[in-house]
């Protein structure tokens, strides 16, 4: 409303229609609060103390000059806990100018230690109890008549709010709220309701804080209870957002913050932030801008920056537009303001925020599909030209995402990554460190690595913080987390660990709340993990309405399981036509991983048709492109399908020994259902070398029989752990069929009784055990 | 109360005037000084009463007889501004008149400290923080009579304030419903409640009392509302009623005008004004801007000085000196007087975006954000503060980033050319031509004040290379030079007809090619083309009078655009 900017106009330090908020660069004022600390001190110069309790009293003196105001409750109690004699003196004295007349609170400024003449003492003039002094008293003797009364006021009220209500145990209104004795306005009824809101919010306020915290009441709050209060809200927003208030009490602290100082312009920008992650395009922008407008007035005062500082903040207005428009996916017109930061920087021969620029720009390529490696060296030479270790290491860790899927070798990019690791660790940008692990996780992933993944993320994850401040956050809510606690549910998933991965996602749920930016990370490994256990179950009608939902956060993804789920069910056409779309798709985005399973997914439905000799070049190429990528799990995988197919040519032979190659990386890292398939197909290589042939002729083996016999055993355990039931049913087949020609006629006739119970209860008919790996 | 009985048939001049007269002693009673004075103009407006036709004073009851002595004294005090004096000697009074003037004195007194103390506050964070102290005990005392039902019409107007001071708006909304239902002749509470409702939407919702004086609210409400035609279509009624001679609606009338950037009428009104009402201050700031639009540096000169003899301390004087200080270009001056006005008054949002433009003009561009900031804050949905915010930061160079402030201006003046104008500028800049091209046709389909977008349009065409397009809008643009009659300064003529003859020589219309060259031949910077354009084509029309020439001419017929307008349109308005 207009008559709170009435008293802008009054400013007495407003100079030429500018505000200055701190003209005289004073940010000290003397509250009630002060008056007290200045009481602290000077009981502390005046009386004696033993050691113990000077010391502890000693490390008080830093926080309580430099913290935000506290209640006179809370500051008796901290000071009572390291001398509860001094306490009860600054009590004593406090309460002699409360209950006195206002020449009481006079005579003790005029009676404090001036820093000049104490040369001997603590409060010399340059000590940092001299300095606070000497700002105090400066700022005493500026008041006006009229202040220094007001001043005595609020200082009786600060004194007298503390014994009026000392029982509550509640924290009380800040300082220099005035008497808030409007409680008997609620018995008006219209009223009710929103007092009673206040009443509500206020109290779970209480309990989401931390007790010491002064949580802003209805009141205003002094600059640094104000700049606190950001901050921390600023921080948690980044890190841990379930801290943070919820977005709509965090909008009304705002907007009373604002309503009673509107010059707070970091308040317009943590409304940005909070717009942003209640996705509110419209409110975000209007923050933006009017926090850069804001700041545009502060900058004058000019940071030590050589240049001007209110051009500098132009250019960074236009930076933050452009990433604003990036987060809502609005390219074009990020685009636009990225152009126009950049020309600015040009312009202003402002290197450091080019460079940020440039980072934005391969960024905003990169979101865009578009391929950007050169616009991203570029900026990472010249990031490290400029000597600015965040940029270049985010640079570089984004070259080596780019690298790894365009199958640079594996040490070139773990030596990329440790030399960032290098530079992180000088600088401690924690950040990046946990970027870096999340990116090694995935790296092993991604060449199949399963126990270097593991231990990358579990390494992450018990890394605790390492910001200085950290205001009580162990585990941050950063996409590096996300990334990170996915990759460990899927490979929990992988070793059929299913209630594991239930605590895991519970555990993101909680913490990446589903509107929240990274929330899409989990929701998609959940409905992987989840379409992978029906399929291995066999449910695949539970598996298909999940490839709509995946097709949702992810096109290829849903494309590649749809396909899968068409193939399961037989319906081989469109399965197959689905796959050729997702391959020319893939083969233009560089997606390898996904090309090489097209692949295989392709040679699998060419046997189908028993076109097994048709299969051969294909899962020959899909092999040399996973050699060549490092993809270490895939080429396995690629071997057994290789292996199956010999075996089907009548080459039992060759399919064993190229087995042998991919049998170990298999059981070293693969899935539990990759280690039951490559046994099982084992047993049957090695059954077909026996000379076993399916209706028993022949003379076989016996030793080779036997090996077939455990290996078959082997495999039987991973699947019951997975639940496959139709593997199963083949594998006991394969047992009763060893068991009778070895002569072992009791073994047979159990494989024989778990095949029949398992084939009843499958009902569909079994397929022709040969034709599937 | 009476007065609402009272209210009869709008025709009914004599009565409204009885009325008139009544309520301009019941609130010169209480203090209400605005009220009164705006009863008291539009009662000057009507015919005289016979004597007998007066209206009886108001009946004397025992307890205003018993207070009689008390509510002397404190209105005395009152009128000397010693508030917290008058509430004292108020105390313990039972007439209501006694009541309103002991609350309203407590109300005052409270604003007024609240003024003295934002000088001296404890801090930057402080100075936010005062406030009327005296706010929340009266909304207990008022909300308890309310409750009960014993407050009077006036009573109830300052209950609403009360509210709306302590930011209820609902409530008060409703409390100023009430108050206005009592006592529909109270205009106070009208005004007030007209600064709280922010749509039409809410405007409708409202249950007001069928009265002569809601007319006035609807049209003052249409002003507010940005809805001009309908604002001046009340105003017209009221007039045909017989309130011609009125200042009030002469002034609003005026402003209206002014609104929707009618200048001339504007001005005539405003004249009228002045002299019917020589010692006026009020609206003048309106009319001076008028003034500076038109560059009228006399009147504006002798409007500055005859205000400033009648009283230089008013807002509106400092915004008129301010105005004349700004037409001559010393914007130094302009600024020191614009923040004279807002020292005198910091709710006058006009005065923030003016001092804004003056420090834009002083290239001072992060003081004219700051004071654009400001009058945004006073009002969200001042477009001219919006707009100067793009400004600014086109100055800046920064296209991209003014566009949101110019987006914001036209969102509130949706039918405005000039901010479409400047929006297509920027995306002209950003060579979002598609975009530009939109902003401008829009322009000019609103209605171009400046006559601007055309020629920007028709430019945009000729570097696109859409050449049919580019001499459709400099035809377009033509007519409209044209047709408007008067002279613009920056009117580039020449350069539409320069590229019409050559387009209409391409596409070998000679007669038309012709005719646009003899055109240019009056303009200088033009003249040298034209003739050159001339030759050209009587060569042409030379070869083509050969006999070989014959054969094409039926080609050379198919091969005209299909598209182009037909010429003969120019010969209808010479310059």
């Amino acid at each position: 409303m207009a008559s709170v900017h009435e008293s802008l106009y009054f400013n007495p330090m407003m100079t030429n229609g500018v505000v200055h908020a701190n003209v005289f660069g004073i940010k000290d004022w003397v509250t009630p609060y002060k008056i007290s600390v200045l009481a602290l001190l000077y009981d502390m110069t005046a009386s004696k103390t033993t050691l113990p309790e000077r010391r502890r009293l000693n490390k008080l003196i830093l926080p309580l000059q430099q913290g935000p105001d506290l209640t006179l409750g809370q500051f008796l109690k901290t000071v009572e806990e390291c001398c509860p004699q001094t306490a009860y003196a600054v009590k004593q004295r406090l309460q002699e100018m409360a209950d006195g007349e206002l020449k009481d609170m006079e005579y003790f400024f005029s009676t404090l230690p001036t820093p000049f003449t104490a040369f001997d003492s603590e409060a010399y003039k340059t000590s940092v109890v001299g300095l606070f002094m000497r700002h105090m008293l400066l700022a005493y003797n500026k008041l006006s008549f009229s202040q220094v009364y007001k001043l005595y006021k609020s200082l009786q009220l600060y004194y007298h709010s503390h014994y009026a209500k000392p029982a509550d145990g509640r924290v009380s209104l800040p300082a220099l709220v005035a008497d808030d004795s409007d409680m008997d306005l609620t018995s008006t009824e219209d009223t009710v309701g929103d007092r009673i809101d206040r009443e509500e919010l206020d109290t779970s306020l209480h309990e989401s804080e931390l007790r010491n915290d002064n949580t802003p009441s209805s009141g205003p709050l002094s600059q640094k209870q104000a700049e606190y209060f950001l901050a921390r809200q600023a921080y948690l927003l980044k890190n841990d957002e379930n801290k943070a208030l919820k977005p709509a009490a965090l909008q009304e602290e705002l907007n009373n913050m604002l309503k009673f100082n509107p010059d707070f312009a970091e308040a317009h920008y943590l409304n940005y932030l909070n717009s942003m992650r209640v996705q509110d395009i419209f409110l975000s922008a209007h923050c933006l801008l009017h926090y850069f407008d804001r700041l545009i007035l502060s900058g004058n005062e000019g940071k030590s920056n050589g240049d001007e500082g209110y051009g500098r903040s132009l250019r960074y207005a236009a930076l933050n537009l452009a990433s604003l428009h990036c987060r809502f996916g609005h390219y074009q017109q990020a685009d636009l303001a990225l152009q126009e930061a950049v020309r600015m920087a040009q312009e202003s021969n402002d290197h450091v925020c080019l460079q940020h620029c440039l980072s934005w720009l391969y960024t905003l390529e990169q979101m865009k599909g578009s391929e950007s490696t050169v616009l991203t060296e570029d900026s990472v030479k010249m990031a490290a030209h400029f000597c600015l270790p965040y940029l270049a290491s985010l640079g570089i860790q984004s070259l080596v995402q780019q690298g790894a899927t365009q199958g640079k070798t594996a040490h070139k990019l773990m030596d990329a990554l440790k030399d960032t690791d290098i530079l992180h660790w000088k600088h401690s940008l924690s950040e990046l460190i946990e970027i870096s692990l999340a990116q090694t996780t995935s790296i092993w992933r991604m060449y199949g690595k399963s126990t270097m993944a593991l231990q990358q993320a579990q390494l992450l994850l018990n890394m605790s913080s390492l910001e200085q401040v950290n205001f009580g956050v162990q585990q941050n809510n950063t996409e590096a987390f996300a990334v990170a606690l996915c990759h460990l549910a899927e490979l929990h998933a992988e070793q059929g660990l299913y209630c594991a991965v239930s605590d895991i996602l519970q555990h993101l749920k909680e913490q990446f709340p589903p509107h929240s930016q990274h929330a899409k990370l989990w929701m998609l490994c959940d409905l992987k993990i989840q379409f992978d256990r029906h399929m291995n179950e066999g449910k695949y009608h539970l598996a298909e309405p999940l490839v709509t939902a995946i097709s949702a956060l992810n096109k290829t993804e849903g494309l590649y399981r749809k396909a899968q789920v068409l193939k399961a069910l037989n319906r081989s056409t469109e399965a197959y036509s689905v796959l050729q779309r997702l391959q020319v798709h893939c083969e233009r985005t560089k997606c390898t991983e996904v090309v090489i399973r097209v692949m295989l997914s392709t040679a699998e439905l060419h046997w189908e048709s028993c076109g097994f000799s048709t299969a051969l070049p294909l899962l020959l190429q899909a092999l040399a492109l996973a050699r060549q990528h490092h993809l270490q799990s895939l080429a396995s995988e690629t071997i057994l399908h290789l292996a199956f197919t010999q075996l089907m040519l009548g080459v039992p032979e060759h399919a064993l020994s190229v087995l042998h190659e991919a049998i170990e990386p298999v059981l070293a890292h693969g899935s539990v259902m990759d280690k039951g398939r490559a046994l099982l197909l084992t047993a049957r290589c090695q059954m077909a070398v026996a000379g076993f042939r399916p209706n028993g002729q022949g003379q076989a083996d016996f030793h080779l029989a036997g090996l077939a016999v455990d290996t078959l055993n082997e495999a039987a355990g991973y699947f019951s752990k997975l639940n496959c039931k139709e593997r199963l049913r083949d594998v006991h087949y394969l047992q009763a069929l060893l068991h009778r020609s070895l002569g072992q006629t009791s073994h047979c006739h159990k494989s024989a009784m778990l095949f029949r119970l398992l084939d009843q209860e499958l009902q569909s008919p079994a397929p022709p055990v040969s034709m599937r790996l | 109360m009476k007065m609402a009985a009272l209210c009869s048939e709008f025709g009914d001049l004599v009565q409204i005037k009885k009325q008139l007269i009544s309520v301009i002693s019941l609130s010169k009673e209480r203090g209400l000084l605005h009220s009164s004075k705006w009863a008291s103009e539009l009662a000057f407006a009507l015919d005289r009463l016979p004597k007998d036709e007066l209206p009886p004073s108001h009946p004397f009851t025992e307890e205003d007889a018993q207070d009689l002595d008390a509510l002397t004294l404190a209105k005395s005090y009152f009128d000397l501004k010693e508030y917290d004096r008058a509430a004292y000697f108020l105390k313990g009074c039972c007439s209501q008149k006694a009541y309103f003037l002991y609350m309203y004195s407590r109300y005052l007194s409270g604003e007024k400290k609240k003024d003295d103390e934002t000088v001296d506050s404890l801090g930057p964070l402080e100075k936010g923080q005062v406030r009327n102290e005296a706010l929340r005990e009266l909304r207990v005392e008022l909300s308890k009579k309310h409750n009960a039902g014993e407050l009077d019409g006036f009573t109830l107007y300052l209950y609403g304030v009360v509210l709306r001071k302590l930011d209820l708006l609902k409530e008060a909304v409703e409390v100023f419903v009430a108050a206005i239902h009592v006592l529909p002749l109270h205009w106070g509470a009208w005004l007030e409640l007209s600064n709280l409702v922010t749509n039409i939407e809410m405007l409708k919702s409202l249950s007001l009392p069928d009265c002569w004086i809601k007319d006035f609210f609807m049209a003052h409400m249409y002003t507010e509302l940005q809805m001009i035609k309908e604002a001046l279509q009340k105003y017209q009624n009221l007039i045909e009623a017989g309130f011609s001679k009125s200042t009030y609606i002469i002034s609003q009338i005026a402003v209206a005008y002014h609104n929707i950037r009618d200048i001339d009428q504007a001005l005539a009104l405003f004249n009228e004004l002045r002299e019917q009402d020589p010692y006026r201050i009020d609206n003048m700031d309106t009319f001076s801007n008028l003034l500076y639009v038109k560059s009228m540096k006399p009147e504006l000169s002798y409007l500055a000085h005859n205000l400033v003899e009648i009283d230089k301390y008013r807002v509106e004087t400092c915004c008129v000196i301010g105005n004349y200080y700004s037409l001559r270009s010393q914007h130094e001056k302009a600024a020191l007087y614009f923040q004279r006005a807002l020292k005198l008054n910091p709710r006058c949002l006009g005065a923030w975006t003016l001092m804004g433009h003056e420090y834009m003009e002083m290239k001072n561009t992060s003081a004219a954000i700051q004071a654009y900031r400001h009058a945004i804050e006073v009002n969200k949905r001042d477009y001219r503060a919006w707009y100067g915010l793009g400004q600014t930061y086109e100055i800046l160079k920064m296209p991209f980033y003014c566009l949101y402030y110019y987006r914001k201006a036209h969102q509130l003046r949706p039918n405005d050319s000039r901010m479409l104008v400047a929006l297509g500028e920027s995306y002209e800049k950003l060579t979002q031509q598609l975009e530009a091209k939109k902003c401008y046709w829009r322009a000019y389909s609103v209605g171009d004040v400046e006559k601007m977008a055309l020629l920007k349009l028709a430019k945009l065409h000729e570097q696109l290379n859409e050449s049919d397009d580019a001499a459709r809008c400099y035809m377009l643009y033509i007519q409209d030079i044209f047709s408007c009659g008067e002279q613009l300064e920056h009117a580039e003529v020449s350069t539409a007809l320069r590229y019409l003859g050559q387009y209409y020589f391409k596409n070998k219309l000679y007669d038309e090619a012709s005719l646009c060259a003899q055109r240019c031949c009056d303009y200088n910077d033009a003249r040298e083309e034209g003739k050159a354009l001339l030759r050209q084509i009587s060569q042409v029309r030379d070869q083509i009078e050969t006999p070989s020439a014959d054969l094409f001419a039926p080609l050379s017929n198919n091969n005209t655009p299909v598209r182009r307008v037909s010429p003969l349109n120019l010969i209808s308005f010479t310059p």
